[in-house]
């Protein structure tokens, strides 16, 4: 299938640009210059560092980088930042910083590139704190890009089972079941959330918290689902092959589990494909608005809502970052998702 | 063929990027700073003092003369309101900041305060008499109710013997003036001539005459108007209808949208050249949903008054010299922020502790709370979170309070001061670098704030990281606001809080709910409604005793000695750690004159004087 993917061009690009996230978010420990915490007081909003190859005298060298100095000028109300250019900062490979455990396991105090520990290297500026955008960028993917996979697993058991056994038993059972499901689409899923965030105890930490809301989600999430899996099983049960596994006397679940689901499993790959940016999208719109994963955790959603003030916008562009990713990672997966499609299911193929 | 295509379109991409990753390092170019121009009012003051207005009298009528230059008459100026819009023009029901000052445009209190010094000055009283516990209010003649009715001593007594003392609406009037357990009496003497006694010399008393007074004949117009109190000048009300004092009334009220006022044609004010004010024929009031949205209106051009926050200031300044705008610092502004500390020592209905034994053991040393006081660093809050436009704050009068305690001078980040003081209640660093007590606990507690403010977060942030240096490990955790108004007011089980209010810059016993150990906003050491057992603290027991004598006191420098006591307790005791007070910064469009803005009146407090210069 990977083989397939690659053949088209979108996907693979995006296939690639998912990897490399996930490998980025794995490894972000080791690719991040600084901890997820790590703050400088005096470099609150300061912008990306100044990465300069050749130097002052018009000569090619190692890359290196300024510290900025911050000077408020209260005749302005602002602070202004301007280079230090008494000290030179060269920019190494496998830098040693902050320790840290790599993949958990190790204690290493190596990352992947840096400057010297007076020095300060932010890609992509701080935000109010003081703290590397760039590092908790990757820190916090580790959760905007990992939730969505979380309710995934639960959705989809629970959809495929209810719609498999509603499906096959039809009738009065499938009446009911299908009845109950629609009353569970009609629960409107983001003023729940408002108020599950509203009334859930104070003493969970955010990913708790998360972790709650998400399972909730899924738990609304699966019948829309079930429905569709339902609709499958009703036109599989009649095929040959299930009557002959009823005729061999196999029992109703064995039939439901072992010969009809797995021939929705393109329809699975695909759905499941596809609603992973829906959660992503959920906990950006969360967190923004301060119900999702809170302060000092990161997560793309609560770093975007920094970017909010539209002054921001303007003097600190470096604080949309985190939109912009979700944007790709959104597109990524949406492309990836149609292309499967077209795979498995090339009935249905639009484009040629 | 295709891969030499890719190949060819690779290099393309490289051949024009790398320009943009090779910097060169040329110490000739900085950045930009941008430049300023034109006016510079850096620090905004009023040369002379705000000119109260004078009582003159023409043709029998005891007009009010306004003492600042006289204007053009015409025009309008649209300021703006954040959230619903107001909920009632009832001046009496009104609970929220917008619905009182909606309906205050509409009635005058007795009295007003000067907006530079603070000083009560007549509005619709002629003048107040004060003869030990007495006040005796003289009105003015000849001034009417819109509907041509003269203002009475009749009105006066029914709005407070009727309306307040009754406790009809908003009861807030009516527990600020209980002495003793008694209210006031009043008695009319003549048409004029109304005399408030107290039963005590009550120090707060004549700010409260500020108080709107109703048009008695309009009010019991309405039917059954005891009953309906709250349906009387509802939001739904025909404008037509409404009796009014004010230098304005309303014309239309749309909802969610704006609420228009009217000039009053007949109001007492006059100018020095004698022509009765207002100038203005309009004041406008857009309802707004947020900050942001408001800054983009105020650039818009569609509102001319804004408050200016965070980055937007210097944004705005910057743009100052070539815009139609004016900015005004005034200085500290009456909001306070701070660090609340629970020291709450009583059980639940449970018999659960609200605090834990071992945190009501860490929260009731005094040692603690100064050590946490040390070690958070203020000037980075002021520079970092309120960028530059703030305060460091040590007190908890605000900073442009006329009861300030000016010898509480503060301190700096001391975190070396800040250990040797845990050191002594027998704390100690363990080898990871964390902060044990005496018997070997890990030093750890939750901080709390509401959820989606940003300011909020970025403070609690930062007291996480200034207390994790004295190796105390803070759980942050922001919450929606109505749980921690619930945690706050109703289950105490909270451990620190950052929050901030406002509190009146004129006048310290509006404090009393926050200090008073019964007080409903006590809430470092919150005790339930109708709690009877004694057990205050032996400051908070002081502070009860200020609270209670220094509102006896009437002459100002004696009052000031018992509130420099209260604001010297909390710094000593530090129940409630005080971080900044934001500085109040507005844009104004320059085309209004006799505007001046103050921290204790706001911008529109004599929208009567205001006129627009050049009304082409």
């Amino acid at each position: 299938m990977i083989r397939e993917i690659m053949k088209d061009r979108f996907a693979s690009i995006a296939l690639i640009v998912l990897v490399v996230m996930y490998l980025m978010i794995l490894f972000a420990d080791f690719i991040a210059p600084y901890s997820k915490d790590f703050s400088d007081r005096n470099q609150s909003y300061a912008p990306p560092s100044k990465i300069f190859v050749i130097d002052e005298n018009g000569k090619f060298s190692k890359p290196y980088t300024y510290n900025y100095k911050r000077e408020y000028m209260p005749e302005l109300y602002q602070a202004v930042y301007t280079l230090d250019r008494s000290h030179k900062y060269y920019i190494n490979l496998f830098n040693r910083g902050e320790e840290y455990k790599f993949l958990g396991l190790i204690k290493t105090n190596i990352h992947l590139f840096g400057v010297e520990k007076s020095g300060r290297l932010y890609l992509l500026g701080t935000d109010i704190n003081g703290r590397d955008v760039f590092s908790r960028l990757l820190f916090g993917g580790r959760i905007s890009l990992t939730i969505g996979f979380l309710s995934l697993f639960i959705l989809f058991p629970i959809g495929l089972i209810y719609g498999g056994i509603s499906g096959y038993f039809g009738g009065w059972v499938d009446n009911i079941m299908m009845r109950f499901a629609e009353a569970v689409m009609a629960i409107p899923s983001f003023y729940l959330l408002i108020i599950l965030a509203a009334i859930l105890p104070s003493n969970m930490t955010s990913t708790q918290r998360f972790t709650l809301i998400v399972v909730i989600l899924a738990l609304i999430g699966w019948s829309g689902f079930a429905r569709v899996v339902r609709g499958m099983v009703l036109s599989i049960k009649n095929e040959e092959f299930v009557l002959a596994a009823k005729t061999i006397g196999a029992s109703d679940l064995r039939v439901i589990l072992k010969h009809i689901l797995p021939q929705t499993t393109s329809y699975v790959i695909i759905a499941m494909t596809l609603s992973v940016p829906s959660y992503i999208l959920a906990e950006s719109g969360l967190s923004f608005l301060g119900l999702g994963i809170q302060q000092p955790d990161a997560s793309w959603g609560n770093m975007l809502k920094e970017a909010q003030e539209y002054i921001n916008i303007l003097y600190r562009p470096w604080l949309l970052t985190p939109g912009f990713l979700i944007f790709i990672a959104v597109l990524a997966f949406n492309l990836i998702g149609d292309t499967i499609r077209d795979i498995l299911d090339p009935k249905g193929r639009i484009r040629e | 063929m295709k891969r030499v295509i890719y190949l060819i379109i690779l290099i393309g991409i490289i051949v024009v990027s790398l320009p943009a990753c090779i910097k060169k390092d040329n110490p000739d170019i900085q950045p930009e700073i941008p430049i300023t121009q034109g006016v510079n009012i850096d620090k905004y003051s009023i040369n002379q003092l705000f000119p109260n207005p004078k009582t003159v009298t023409i043709k029998g009528v005891d007009y009010l003369q306004s003492q600042l230059p006289a204007g053009n008459l015409g025009g309008r100026i649209i300021a703006s309101t954040i959230g619903e819009g107001p909920k009632t023009f009832n001046p009496f029901t009104a609970k929220d900041a917008t619905s009182s000052q909606m309906a205050n445009m509409m009635y005058d209190g007795l009295v007003s305060a000067n907006p530079v010094t603070g000083e009560v000055t007549p509005k619709l009283a002629k003048s107040v008499e004060i003869k030990e516990n007495d006040y005796i209010i003289h009105l003015r003649h000849g001034i009417k109710w819109s509907d041509g009715k003269p203002i009475t001593a009749d009105d006066v007594i029914f709005t407070w013997r009727d309306i307040v003392f009754k406790g009809l609406g908003n009861t807030s009037v009516r527990d600020s003036i209980i002495i003793d357990g008694k209210l006031p009496e009043i008695k009319k003497i003549d048409d004029y001539t109304v005399v408030f006694t107290v039963p005590k010399p009550f120090a707060p008393f004549l700010r409260i005459l500020s108080n709107p007074v109703a048009p008695k004949h309009y009010f019991t117009s309405i039917p059954n108007w005891e009953k309906s109190f709250d349906r009387i000048l509802t939001t739904t009300i025909n404008p037509k209808e409404i009796v009014y004092s004010g230098a304005f009334h309303l014309k239309k009220y749309v909802p969610a949208q704006r609420v228009v006022f009217d000039r009053n044609p007949d109001y007492y004010e006059i100018n020095l050249k004698n022509q009765k004010l207002p100038y203005l024929n309009q004041v406008v009031y857009l309802i707004v949903g947020d900050l942001n949205n408001e800054l983009l209106k105020f650039e818009g051009k569609e509102i001319d008054t804004i408050n200016l926050q965070g980055a937007a200031v210097a944004r705005y300044k910057a743009r100052e010299g070539k815009s139609d705008y004016a900015i005004y610092n005034l200085g500290p502004d009456t909001g306070t922020m701070f660090l609340a500390i629970n020291l709450n020592n009583r059980k639940n209905e449970k018999g659960k502790p609200h605090v834990s034994y071992l945190k009501q053991k860490w929260f009731s040393d005094i040692n603690f709370r100064t050590a946490i006081d040390y070690a958070v660093d203020r000037d980075s809050m002021v520079t970092n979170i309120a960028q530059g436009l703030a305060a460091p704050l040590f007190t908890s009068e605000s900073l442009n309070g006329i009861y300030l305690n000016k010898n509480i001078k503060g301190h700096k980040r001391d975190l070396k001061y800040a250990e040797s003081l845990l050191e002594k209640s027998g704390f100690h660093k363990g080898k990871n670098g964390l902060l044990y007590d005496k018997s070997g606990n890990k030093v750890e507690f939750d901080l709390y704030t509401n959820a989606g403010n940003t300011e909020r977060e970025s403070i609690g942030v930062m007291i996480k990281q200034d207390l994790a240096d004295l190796g105390m490990t803070v759980n942050f955790k922001p919450v929606e606001f109505n749980t921690l108004v619930n945690k706050l007011t109703n289950t105490y089980d909270w451990d620190m809080c950052i929050m901030g209010l406002t509190g009146s810059p004129l006048e310290p016993h509006n404090g009393k709910n926050v200090w008073a150990s019964n007080g409903p906003l006590h809430l470092f050491n919150q005790r339930p409604p109708q709690y009877n057992k004694d057990d205050r603290l032996s400051w908070e027991k002081e502070l009860d005793n200020i609270f209670e004598e220094g509102a006896l006191k009437l002459n100002f420098n004696e009052r000031k000695k018992y509130y420099d006591r209260y604001q010297q307790i909390i710094y000593d005791e530090r129940p409630i750690i005080y971080l900044y007070s934001p500085t109040r910064v507005v844009a104004i469009r320059r085309k209004f004159k006799n505007i001046y803005p103050t921290t204790l009146s706001g911008i529109l407090y004599n929208i009567e004087e205001i006129y627009i210069e050049d009304n082409k």
